[in-house]
C-alpha cells in the first residue's frame, strides 16, 4: 500500500505543477489587472495545437516549436489586450478595471478561440505531442518516475522562480505592482500602464503556451482541454490568488489530493475534489494559503 | 310501396353518405406527409459540422450513397427516395430544432439521424409526441434505446452493454481470464457497462476484483490503474471514451501492466492509429483488444468493397474509419420500407421495423428488433490491434438482452 500511496503522491506534484503553470499565467494577469482571464484554458489548448502543427508540418525541432507557439501566444495576448481590455476601459484602462465587462470579454475570448480550433482539420481527435526526451522512466524501488514528469517540475520551478524575481527586481515588474496597487497613480508618474499591461497579457498567453506544451504529451489536447483551466483556477484560490509560489503550492496540493482521494477513497470522487478543497480553503482562509491579506484598495 | 321505396332510398343514400364520410377522414390519415405515389422523403441528419464532425459527416454519406442506389435500382415499390439533409451539430438543442424542422416544416416521412445518444434522447418526447418514427443514424448509446420508445430505433453498433458483455465473454472463452477489472466513466453509459460486465462475469463464473468509475474529464488515471494494478486481475476492460482510453493504455504501459491484457469498448479508440500515435509507444499494445461491429477488419474484400463504393459515390473523398457506422441504419430502413410494401404508413414502416430481423454481409450479427426492442445489434467480433495492425479474433460475442439491466 505504502508504494501506492507514494506513486499517487509523485504522479499528483507533476500533475499539480502543470495545473500550477496553468494558474502562474493566471495570477500575473489578476496581480497587475485585476482582470480574472476565464480564457486562459483556451491560451494553452491554442499553445498546445500551435507547437503540435509546427512539429507536423513545419517539421522543426521540439525546442522551436516550444519558442514559436511562446512567440505566437505572446503576440495573441498582446493582441488581445490592444483590441479588446484596452478598448473596454479606454480611457477608464488606467483606473479601476471594470469587472463584469472584462470577465465577460475574457469569456468572450474563451469561446472564440475552441470555436476557430474546432473548424481546424486535425483537432477533431485528442492529439499528443510526443514527450520532450524520450528517455526511460526512472523507477525509484517500485515507483517510476517519467523523465517527461522531471521536465515539468523542473520547468514549473523555474518558470515560477523567474516571474518572482520579474516582479520583485525588475524595473517593469515594480511598475506592474504599482500599477496594480493604483493604475491612475502609476498613469500620473509616467509608467506606461498601457504598453506593460499588454506584456503581461503577452506574458502570461507566453507561458499557457508553454504549459500546453508540457502537458500535451501528458494529458493529450483538444479542443476542449481549456477545461483544465478549472483546475487552474483551484490551485491558484488555494495558494492565494496574488502569490506565485501559493500557485505551485496551490497546484501540488491539488493534484496530489485528487491522487490520494482516488486510490484511498473513490476515483469517482476525483472531480469534486478541487471545489471541495476550495470551500474549505474560502472558509478558513479566504486569502488562500499564501495570498495577501484581503483589504480595500485605494482607487 | 311508394313511400317505403323513398324512405328506402334516403336510407341508401344516408348509408352511402355515412361511408363516404367515414372512408374520407381514413383515406387521409392512410397518406401520412412525405410520401407520394412515386416518392418517399427521408430526413437525414448527423453533425456536420461542430467538434463531433468526425462522428457525422462520413457516416451521413454512406447513409445517402445507399439510398441513391436504391434510387438507382428503380427505388422501393416505385418510390424513389428524396433526401432532406441536415447538420445536427450533435447538440440537443440543434437536433431537436432540426428534427421539428423536418418533421413540421419539410413535412418528411421519417427520420434518419443521430450520431449522439444524449442529443437523440432529447428528441424522445417530440418524435413520441408526433407519432414520427426515427432511425439513429449512429448513435449507439444506451439512453436512446432503454427503455424502448415506440418510434425510435437505433444502437446498430451495439449498446454500452453489448460491448461489455462481448468483452468480458471474449475475457472467459479466449483469454481464459478468472478475475477481471473494470474501469469506466461515472456516467449512464458506464453505469449500464459495468453493471453488465458484473452480471456476465458472474454468469460466466469470473470475479470482478476493481471495479473504476472515473469522471469522463480526468486528467490524471494515476490512482485508478494503481487500484487496478493492486487488485491483480488477468485483464483490463475498459468503457473510457477516446482522450481518457489513451491516458489508461499509457499508465497501463508506464506502470508494466502490458503482460495483463486491455481490452477497450470501440468508442475509445475512434481511429486506430490516431489512438497509437496518442499512446505513444507500440510495446505498450502487444496486449490489447477492442471491439467492433463490422466484418471489414477481418475481410479485407469486403473493407475495400465498401471503400470502393464511398468513393464512387463521393469522388475526392477518402472514407474515414466511422464511415462503415452510417451502413447498417440505412440498410435497415431500406429493409423495413420494402417489407412494408406499397400502402407503407409510418405506422406500418415501424411494425415492419420491429419485425425486422437481417444479416447484412458487413455487420458482425443480426440487426434484429421486436415489440420490446429498439437496439439493433447485439453481436460483436474482437479485434486485436498492436499499434500496426488489425487482426479479428475467433469468434462472435453477445450481450443476451437481460443481463445488467
Amino acid at each position: 500500500m505504502s508504494t501506492i500511496i507514494v506513486q499517487a503522491v509523485v504522479s499528483g506534484i507533476v500533475t499539480g505543477c502543470i495545473y500550477a503553470l496553468v494558474a502562474l499565467s493566471l495570477v500575473i494577469i489578476f496581480k497587475t489587472t485585476d482582470v480574472v482571464n476565464f480564457g486562459g484554458g483556451e491560451f494553452v489548448m491554442v499553445g498546445s495545437f500551435l507547437a503540435l502543427f509546427a512539429l507536423v508540418y513545419l517539421g522543426v525541432g521540439y525546442a522551436l516549436a516550444l519558442l514559436l507557439a511562446a512567440v505566437a501566444m505572446f503576440a495573441l495576448g498582446v493582441t488581445f489586450d490592444a483590441v479588446t481590455m484596452n478598448r473596454i476601459g479606454g480611457r477608464l484602462y488606467t483606473r479601476q478595471t471594470e469587472l463584469v465587462p472584462t470577465i465577460v470579454a475574457t469569456i468572450g475570448l474563451s469561446y472564440l478561440l475552441k470555436g476557430i480550433v474546432r473548424v481546424v482539420p486535425y483537432t477533431e481527435e485528442p492529439r499528443r505531442i510526443p514527450p520532450l526526451f524520450n528517455a526511460p522512466p526512472i523507477f525509484v524501488g517500485d515507483v517510476v518516475i517519467q523523465a517527461q514528469d522531471v521536465v515539468i517540475v523542473v520547468a514549473t520551478t523555474l518558470i515560477m522562480i523567474g516571474l518572482w524575481a520579474f516582479f520583485r527586481f525588475t524595473m517593469a515588474g515594480r511598475a506592474l505592482r504599482a500599477i496594480s496597487q493604483n493604475a491612475r497613480a502609476a498613469c500620473l508618474s509616467g509608467m506606461p500602464v498601457r504598453t506593460l499591461r499588454m506584456v503581461v497579457w503577452g506574458l502570461s498567453a507566453g507561458i499557457a503556451a508553454v504549459a500546453g506544451v508540457l502537458f500535451a504529451p501528458k494529458l493529450l489536447i483538444t479542443p476542449d482541454s481549456g477545461t483544465l483551466v478549472m483546475f487552474a483556477f483551484a490551485a491558484a484560490i488555494v495558494g492565494g490568488f496574488t502569490s506565485l509560489p501559493g500557485c505551485v503550492v496551490g497546484g501540488i496540493v491539488l493534484g496530489v489530493t485528487q491522487n490520494l482521494v482516488g486510490v484511498l477513497i473513490a476515483p469517482q470522487a476525483i472531480s469534486v475534489t478541487p471545489f471541495f478543497i476550495i470551500m474549505v480553503v474560502l472558509l478558513l482562509r479566504p486569502q488562500g494559503l499564501f495570498g495577501d491579506a484581503i483589504a480595500l484598495k485605494k482607487v | 310501396m311508394k313511400a317505403l321505396a323513398t324512405i328506402a332510398g334516403r336510407r341508401a343514400v344516408a348509408a352511402a353518405l355515412l361511408g363516404f364520410a367515414t372512408l374520407l377522414p381514413l383515406g387521409a390519415q392512410a397518406a401520412d406527409p412525405g410520401i407520394t405515389d412515386n416518392e418517399i422523403t427521408i430526413g437525414l441528419f448527423g453533425p456536420l459540422s461542430g467538434p463531433l464532425i468526425a462522428y457525422g459527416i462520413d457516416p451521413l454519406n454512406a447513409a445517402k450513397m445507399l439510398y441513391e442506389d436504391v434510387n438507382a435500382r428503380g427505388g422501393i415499390h416505385g418510390r424513389k427516395v428524396k433526401l432532406v439533409i441536415e447538420d445536427d451539430k450533435c447538440t440537443p438543442n440543434d437536433l431537436v430544432a432540426v428534427v421539428k424542422k423536418l418533421t413540421t416544416v419539410d413535412k418528411v416521412f421519417i427520420l434518419h439521424g443521430g450520431s449522439c445518444t444524449a442529443a437523440v434522447a432529447a428528441a424522445q418526447e417530440f418524435v413520441g409526441r408526433e407519432k414520427m418514427p426515427m432511425m439513429m443514424l449512429n448513435a449507439a448509446g444506451d439512453n436512446a434505446v432503454f427503455p424502448p420508445q415506440r418510434y425510435i430505433f437505433g444502437s446498430f453498433q451495439g449498446t454500452q452493454r453489448t460491448y461489455a458483455s462481448s468483452l468480458t465473454e471474449f475475457a472467459q472463452k479466449q483469454l481464459k481470464a478468472k478475475r477481471i477489472a473494470v474501469i469506466v466513466h461515472d456516467d449512464d453509459y458506464g453505469r449500464a457497462n459495468l453493471a453488465t460486465a458484473r452480471a456476465v462475469a458472474e454468469s460466466l463464473g469470473m470475479q470482478v476484483v476493481a471495479a473504476e468509475r472515473i469522471p469522463p474529464n480526468i486528467t490524471d488515471v494515476t490512482a485508478p490503474m494503481l487500484n487496478i494494478r493492486a487488485a491483480k486481475p488477468d485483464v483490463i476492460l475498459s468503457g473510457a471514451y477516446p482522450a481518457p482510453a489513451v491516458l489508461i493504455a499509457q499508465k497501463y504501459g508506464e506502470y508494466g501492466m502490458t503482460d495483463i491484457p486491455l481490452l477497450q469498448a470501440a468508442q475509445g479508440i475512434p481511429t486506430p492509429s490516431v489512438f497509437a500515435k496518442n499512446v505513444g509507444n507500440d510495446a505498450v499494445l502487444k496486449n490489447f483488444y477492442h471491439t467492433w461491429a463490422f466484418n471489414d477488419i477481418g475481410d479485407p474484400a469486403l473493407k475495400e468493397k465498401w471503400s470502393a463504393m464511398y468513393k464512387k459515390a463521393n469522388p475526392g473523398r477518402e472514407p474515414g474509419p466511422f464511415m462503415i457506422s452510417g451502413a447498417p441504419s440505412a440498410l435497415a430502413t431500406i429493409a423495413a420500407l420494402e417489407k412494408a410494401g406499397r400502402n407503407v404508413t409510418r405506422e406500418s414502416f415501424v411494425a415492419a421495423m420491429e419485425s425486422l430481423d437481417i444479416k447484412p454481409e458487413i455487420m458482425a450479427g443480426p440487426i434484429k428488433f421486436g415489440p420490446d426492442r429498439r437496439d439493433g445489434l447485439r453481436h460483436m467480433l474482437v479485434i486485436k490491434y498492436d499499434g500496426k495492425t488489425q487482426k479479428a479474433m475467433p469468434g462472435v460475442y453477445s450481450w443476451d438482452g437481460k443481463s445488467g439491466m
